[in-house]
């Protein structure tokens, strides 16, 4: 393990760490050592964490169980310490899951699971309980009320610091008013230094929560904090999923391999993760296959001019076969080999196996194994040469040149290989001894069946390379070597052996190296993203609009992408202008899983993602053109996902994950295009209105002093006027008992309008319209549609001389002039 | 030309413009060519530069636009009742007058706004500023010469010979040389001169008097009542007219403005340039000839002539060989360094040497 970074998404890796040290020391030593990296570090943090962990677990319980979270924090000064008291109105906890619940260290259900959930490592509320034993020797009190039980129970609970198990002390019958829930009760040494901190936890958690109700109690608040729903919606359920195959670590792998079920590798790939079918989990297992077995070498079955052959030396290991069945065998063992280029031993094991059975079922003679075993060793030498020193020292006295063991037929094959991956340039002397190196190399493999991993290989022909190096000065470079490994590798064959059982991999940590390695090499579907529960962006909306009083909110909510093996989801919103403090720099919040994030900001992806942002393109101020941007806003990021990365188990700051950093910034550009356009839109009624103002008083001074010069009566300029601001025109015009409103459309889109005339006879006779009577008042109503450089004319008929009132609708005021 | 009268009506015709339509419900405006370098074309015809087919609308549609308008409306009534007394006004006049307007948004916030607006009023009417009597704030211009003038003053007609009944200064041009009635004189030709120097240089040595010379002083880029009577006196008197200025790029521009007309007066080109004027010098080639005293071309020297060569003004045979020689040589001398060969050189060599070769004497 290098780093706490690189290995947060581990949680088996933590647990086996984190249990490995227990064994060694105590769990309260451990804690000591650990309890910065748990957020227990100081007495104002502590409580804070304390606050955070209780809350995060008593709205997962409260959701899972579909109840609308409504959740009750207290914190009172007791002499010298602090009680921190939780309550929720969640399905209550049985009095076995209890103590393991709250008391064994690093216990959690959620620990095995692929599920987006507030807590992800079981170490939180534990840890909790911890830091107020040690810190106050004080007990957790617990009180539990499952639903449909008249009476709650309360337990006392201390964990075991030698064993870490956790100790019920007291166990009674009692009475809560809550019809079901949980209550927990912790001493602890604290101080409410972080007081900040808490409250914002509070309200980013009820922000990002809009469905849970929430209060807090603190000494120093004269009235309890309440954040209200704004939503009777629940998140939706997240689907548990499997693990992906790429997600797992390989501590994770032997304890999967351990406890399942399955008997065969195969059953447990298919069993035991996501996205895993009979084909993929082949495809695994081929991989695996190469790295556990190694693949066969692959050699050319002798040509006719050789002089081995395969038939005679098949002929030849056969005995008591009749002539006629040990020919047929033999050539069809021969003819078999003669089609392919290039032969493993397992596949001549299968020619054979085939010749044999053809043979069978012609002739009757029975082929059995010891004759199929001596028949393939035979036609095998009779390929790869195997043998021949031995063959020649049989044979050869007297004969000339019989200790001169001739060329193995390996070097030619190899030959071959080499110079079709090296360059032309390479000399010819120089591939000759690079392939006799290697094909002595290959003879000295263990076995006869050439049998070799890449890895393996790799080192064979880099040691080949060298010694070729050092005896005729010949060199290989690495894309020499890495294109003869690869022209070999290609033309092996995986090895049809089975795979061990799983048991025999849990057993073998390398095995289940090899198989872990084979499955991240594997191509396998992205997971499924029915496991997140993103707040979705009406949400994001509705808790930043209940907390925050703007004038402008945008959310967005990004489709599900996925980093190592575990999808993810990036959700983003802005809150804008309003009762937003204006000065200095935005306000940032951060969630992971619906989990604000308190501290380390600085330390955080989201931080990094927001800076590089240039904010000045969407309206903000953003000094120097990066950095945080400053203004009346708050930006609020969620990051959803199975397995957040945070940079330390305080899950204070988010890990800078590429992919996630990504979709962090997509989200946040996607709100901020709409906080632009609301921008530019609001600084373009605000010209608007300024040039209302400043043309509504020069034009008619205009109108006056050209009507003084010519002498003439003052022109009527409201046409000119509302033209000129692009305004839409509602007009009034009464001739003889005739009303018409005369809407003109000067702007430069079509408008869609909403006319109400309110009158004080009844109306006759009207165009389009509706009339309703209320109460001696007449409501005429048009919705006219006027394209844009367009105009309507609205009429009714109407008796006497009425009292009118206009009022318009689906139009900006800025927009619009009316003249009743 | 226009009558006072007429332009008066013509600045009434543009407010009724105005007027009708504000009636008809439309947006007021007004168009004028813009008034810009690219828009400024020769005029075959007359051999001046005039401006070109490109219009822009002042319009009431935008808050500048409407401003603009406003003040329009305010100066034409000003205009109007200033015809309607016989007074005239400076530009400058006109610009603090506006403060003492009812209205602060027709004030004008700057002398060139005020000057900018009546140029405009000029282009939309064809009433020339003079007949608004608007005048400048100095002319600063002057003739010395055999001619006898009879000038409509304010105070009654005044009869002026512009040799012998002025002093050392000269004939002060008016502002509306239109006032002018030409009577009598004894002039062979027209010499423009660029500074107040020179020109007292030429008076002092009795060069008008010794050559019948009309000297008129132009004074850096010349004004417009300068420019006209300039044009006057080739049309009416039949004068062949010379310019003679420094020997630098900026000088050979107030050539170009006194021959053919300058853009921000391109409307009034035909009124105002004299496509017939010569240049005199000093000649780039003077500099080489005479071996003058000179000061190396600066950058911005070099820029300026490298754009007259591009300039059609200047495309030439003439012209061309005269910038390329500069340029080659990289430099630029006065018109007084002719007195590095001693103060009647002007009078005595070089103008009669170069007015010989121009076939002027």
């Amino acid at each position: 393990m290098t780093s706490f970074q690189s290995t947060i998404g581990d949680e088996e890796g933590i647990a086996e760490e984190l249990a490995e040290g227990q064994r060694e020391i105590s769990i309260a030593e451990f804690f000591e050592k650990n309890k910065h990296m748990l957020g227990f570090d100081s007495g104002a943090r502590g409580l804070v964490t304390a606050v955070k962990e209780a809350v995060d677990n008593a709205l997962d319980a409260t959701e899972e169980a579909g109840y609308l979270p409504d959740i009750y924090i207290e914190i009172e000064e007791v002499g010298d310490y602090y009680r921190l008291v939780i309550e929720d109105n969640g399905p209550g906890i049985t009095k076995e899951q209890l103590p393991k619940v709250f008391g064994k260290l690093l216990y959690g259900s959620r620990f095995h699971a692929r599920e987006q959930s507030r807590g992800q490592q079981g170490i939180g509320i534990s840890a909790a309980v911890l830091y107020s034993q040690l810190t106050s020797g004080q007990p957790a009190k617990i009180t539990s009320r499952p639903k449909g039980q008249s009476r709650a129970q309360y337990f006392e609970l201390i964990i075991d610091t030698d064993t870490n198990e956790p100790e019920i002390q007291a166990d009674e019958e009692t009475t809560w008013d809550r019809p079901h829930g949980t209550r927990i009760e912790l001493e602890m040494e604290a101080n409410m230094r972080a007081r900040q901190q808490l409250h914002d936890y509070v309200k980013h958690t009820a922000v990002v929560n809009p469905h849970a109700r929430l209060e807090l109690r603190e000494p120093g608040l004269d009235e309890p904090l309440k954040f209200e729903r704004a939503t009777d919606e629940l998140p939706a359920e997240t689907e548990e999923i499997r693990p992906h195959p790429h997600g797992v670590e390989l501590g994770t792998l032997i304890k999967m391999l351990e406890a399942t079920e399955s008997y065969s590798v195969s059953g447990f790939l298919q069993e035991e993760f996501t996205r895993v079918g009979k084909k993929t989990a082949d495809s695994v297992i081929d991989n695996f296959r190469d790295v556990y077995y190694g693949r066969e070498l692959a050699w050319s079955p002798p040509r006719e001019h050789d002089d081995r052959d395969v038939a005679s030396a098949v002929a030849d290991a056969v005995a008591n076969k009749g002539a006629e069945a040990t020919s047929a065998f033999a050539d069809g063992v021969a003819e078999a080999v003669g089609n392919h280029d290039r032969v493993t031993r397992s596949q001549l094991a299968a020619i054979v196996d085939n010749a044999a059975e053809t043979v069978e079922d012609d002739t009757g003679k029975t082929f059995g194994g010891t004759v199929r075993e001596n028949a393939v060793d035979a036609a095998w030498r009779a390929v790869t040469g195997l043998g021949r020193a031995d063959e020649a020292a049989d044979s050869g006295e007297g004969g000339e040149g019989a200790d001169e063991v001739e060329e193995s037929p390996l070097v030619p094959d190899a030959y071959a290989l080499v110079d079709e991956a090296t360059s032309t340039r390479k000399d010819d002397e120089a591939v000759q001894a690079m392939a006799e190196a290697l094909a002595r190399r290959f003879e000295n493999l263990d076995g006869d069946a050439f049998r070799i991993t890449r890895d393996d290989l790799e080192r064979l022909v880099a040691d080949a390379a060298s010694f070729v190096a050092e005896q005729r000065d010949a060199t290989f470079g690495e894309t020499a070597r890495g294109n003869v490994v690869e022209a070999f590798w290609s033309r092996a064959v995986t090895v049809p052996d089975d795979p061990p059982k799983v048991k025999a991999i849990a057993g073998d940590r390398d095995a289940a190296a090899d198989l872990l390695d084979a499955m991240r090499t594997t191509d396998i579907l992205a997971p499924p993203t029915d496991c997140l529960a993103p707040i979705t962006a009406e949400l994001v909306e509705a808790g930043l609009r209940k907390e925050y009083d703007a004038d402008f909110y945008a959310a967005a909510t990004r489709d599900a992408e996925v980093h190592g093996g575990d999808p993810f989801i990036v959700e983003a919103g802005i809150a804008y202008g309003g009762e937003i403090p204006a000065d200095g720099s935005v306000e940032l919040l951060r969630f992971a899983n619906r989990v604000p994030l308190v501290y380390q900001r600085g330390a955080c992806a989201t931080t990094d993602v927001i800076k590089n942002i240039g904010w000045r393109n969407y309206g903000l101020d953003q000094p120097g053109g990066s950095g945080m941007p400053n203004g009346p806003a708050v930006i609020s990021i969620h990051v959803a996902s199975t397995n957040v990365p945070f940079t330390s188990e305080s899950k204070d700051a988010l890990a800078n994950v590429p992919e996630i950093e990504d979709e962090i910034e997509l989200a946040v550009r996607e709100a901020a295009r709409e906080l632009k356009s609301f921008l530019n839109k609001r600084r373009s009624m605000q010209q608007r209105r300024e040039k209302q103002d400043v043309l509504g008083r020069i034009l008619p001074e205009m109108a006056d002093k050209v009507s003084e010069v010519t002498g003439r009566s003052r022109p009527d300029i409201s046409g000119a006027l509302a033209r000129i601001m692009n305004n839409v025109s509602v007009e009034r015009e009464v001739t003889d008992g005739s009303v018409t409103l005369v809407v003109e459309n000067h702007s430069d889109v079509n408008e869609e309008l909403d006319i109400t005339d309110i009158v004080s006879t009844e109306p006759t006779d009207l165009s389009d319209g509706t009339v309703v009577d209320m109460d001696g008042e007449w409501f005429v109503q048009w919705k006219p549609e006027v394209p844009s450089g367009d105009e309507r004319e609205l009429t009714y008929a109407v008796d006497g001389d009425p009292e009118f009132e206009v009022s318009v609708g689906g139009v900006e005021t800025e927009k619009l002039t009316v003249n009743d | 030309m226009t009558t006072e009268s007429d332009a008066r009506d013509e600045l009434i015709d543009l407010a009724a413009d105005f007027y009708d339509q504000f009636a008809a419900g439309k947006i007021p405006e007004m168009t004028l060519p813009t008034r810009t370098k690219s828009n400024i074309e020769y005029d075959e015809a007359s051999g001046v530069w005039t401006y070109g087919d490109r219009t822009s609308t002042r319009s009431a549609n935008s808050v500048r636009g409407a401003r603009k308008l406003l003040k329009a409306a305010y100066t034409i009534e000003f205009l109007a009742n200033q015809l309607d007394d016989d007074r005239s006004s400076t530009l400058r006049e006109l610009y603090y007058l506006s403060e003492s307007w009812d209205n602060d948004e027709a004030q004008f916030k700057s002398q060139d706004e005020s000057n900018d607006l009546v140029e405009d009023l000029e282009i939309v009417t064809g009433v020339t500023r003079e007949d608004f009597h608007m005048r400048p704030e100095e002319s600063g211009a002057k003739v010395m010469g055999p001619l006898e003038i009879r000038e409509q003053t304010n105070r009654g007609d005044r009869e002026i010979h512009c040799q012998l009944d002025v002093g050392q200064g000269g004939y002060q041009i008016p502002n509306n040389p239109d006032t002018i009635e030409f009577l009598d004189n004894d002039a062979e030709f027209v010499l423009c001169v660029e500074t107040g120097g020179m020109r007292d240089r030429l008076v002092e040595n009795g060069f008008d008097e010794a050559h019948d010379a009309l000297v008129v002083h132009l004074g850096g880029q010349p004004a417009r009542a300068t420019r006209r009577l300039t044009k006057r006196f080739r049309d009416e008197l039949d004068l062949p007219v010379v310019v003679f200025t420094d020997g630098d790029p900026w000088s050979y521009r107030i050539y170009g403005s006194v021959a053919y007309g300058s853009i921000k007066s391109a409307h009034l080109s035909k009124y105002l340039a004299t496509p017939e004027a010569r240049f005199i010098g000093i000649q780039p080639e003077d500099i080489v000839e005479y071996d003058l005293p000179s000061d190396p071309l600066s950058d911005s020297d070099i820029n300026a002539l490298e754009s007259e060569l591009e300039d059609p003004r200047f495309q030439t045979d003439y012209w061309e060989e005269q910038i390329e020689l500069q340029l080659d040589i990289g430099k630029k001398s006065e018109q007084q360094s002719l007195a590095s060969r001693g103060l009647d050189f002007v009078t005595d060599t070089y103008l009669p040497e170069r007015l010989g070769e121009m076939g002027v004497l």
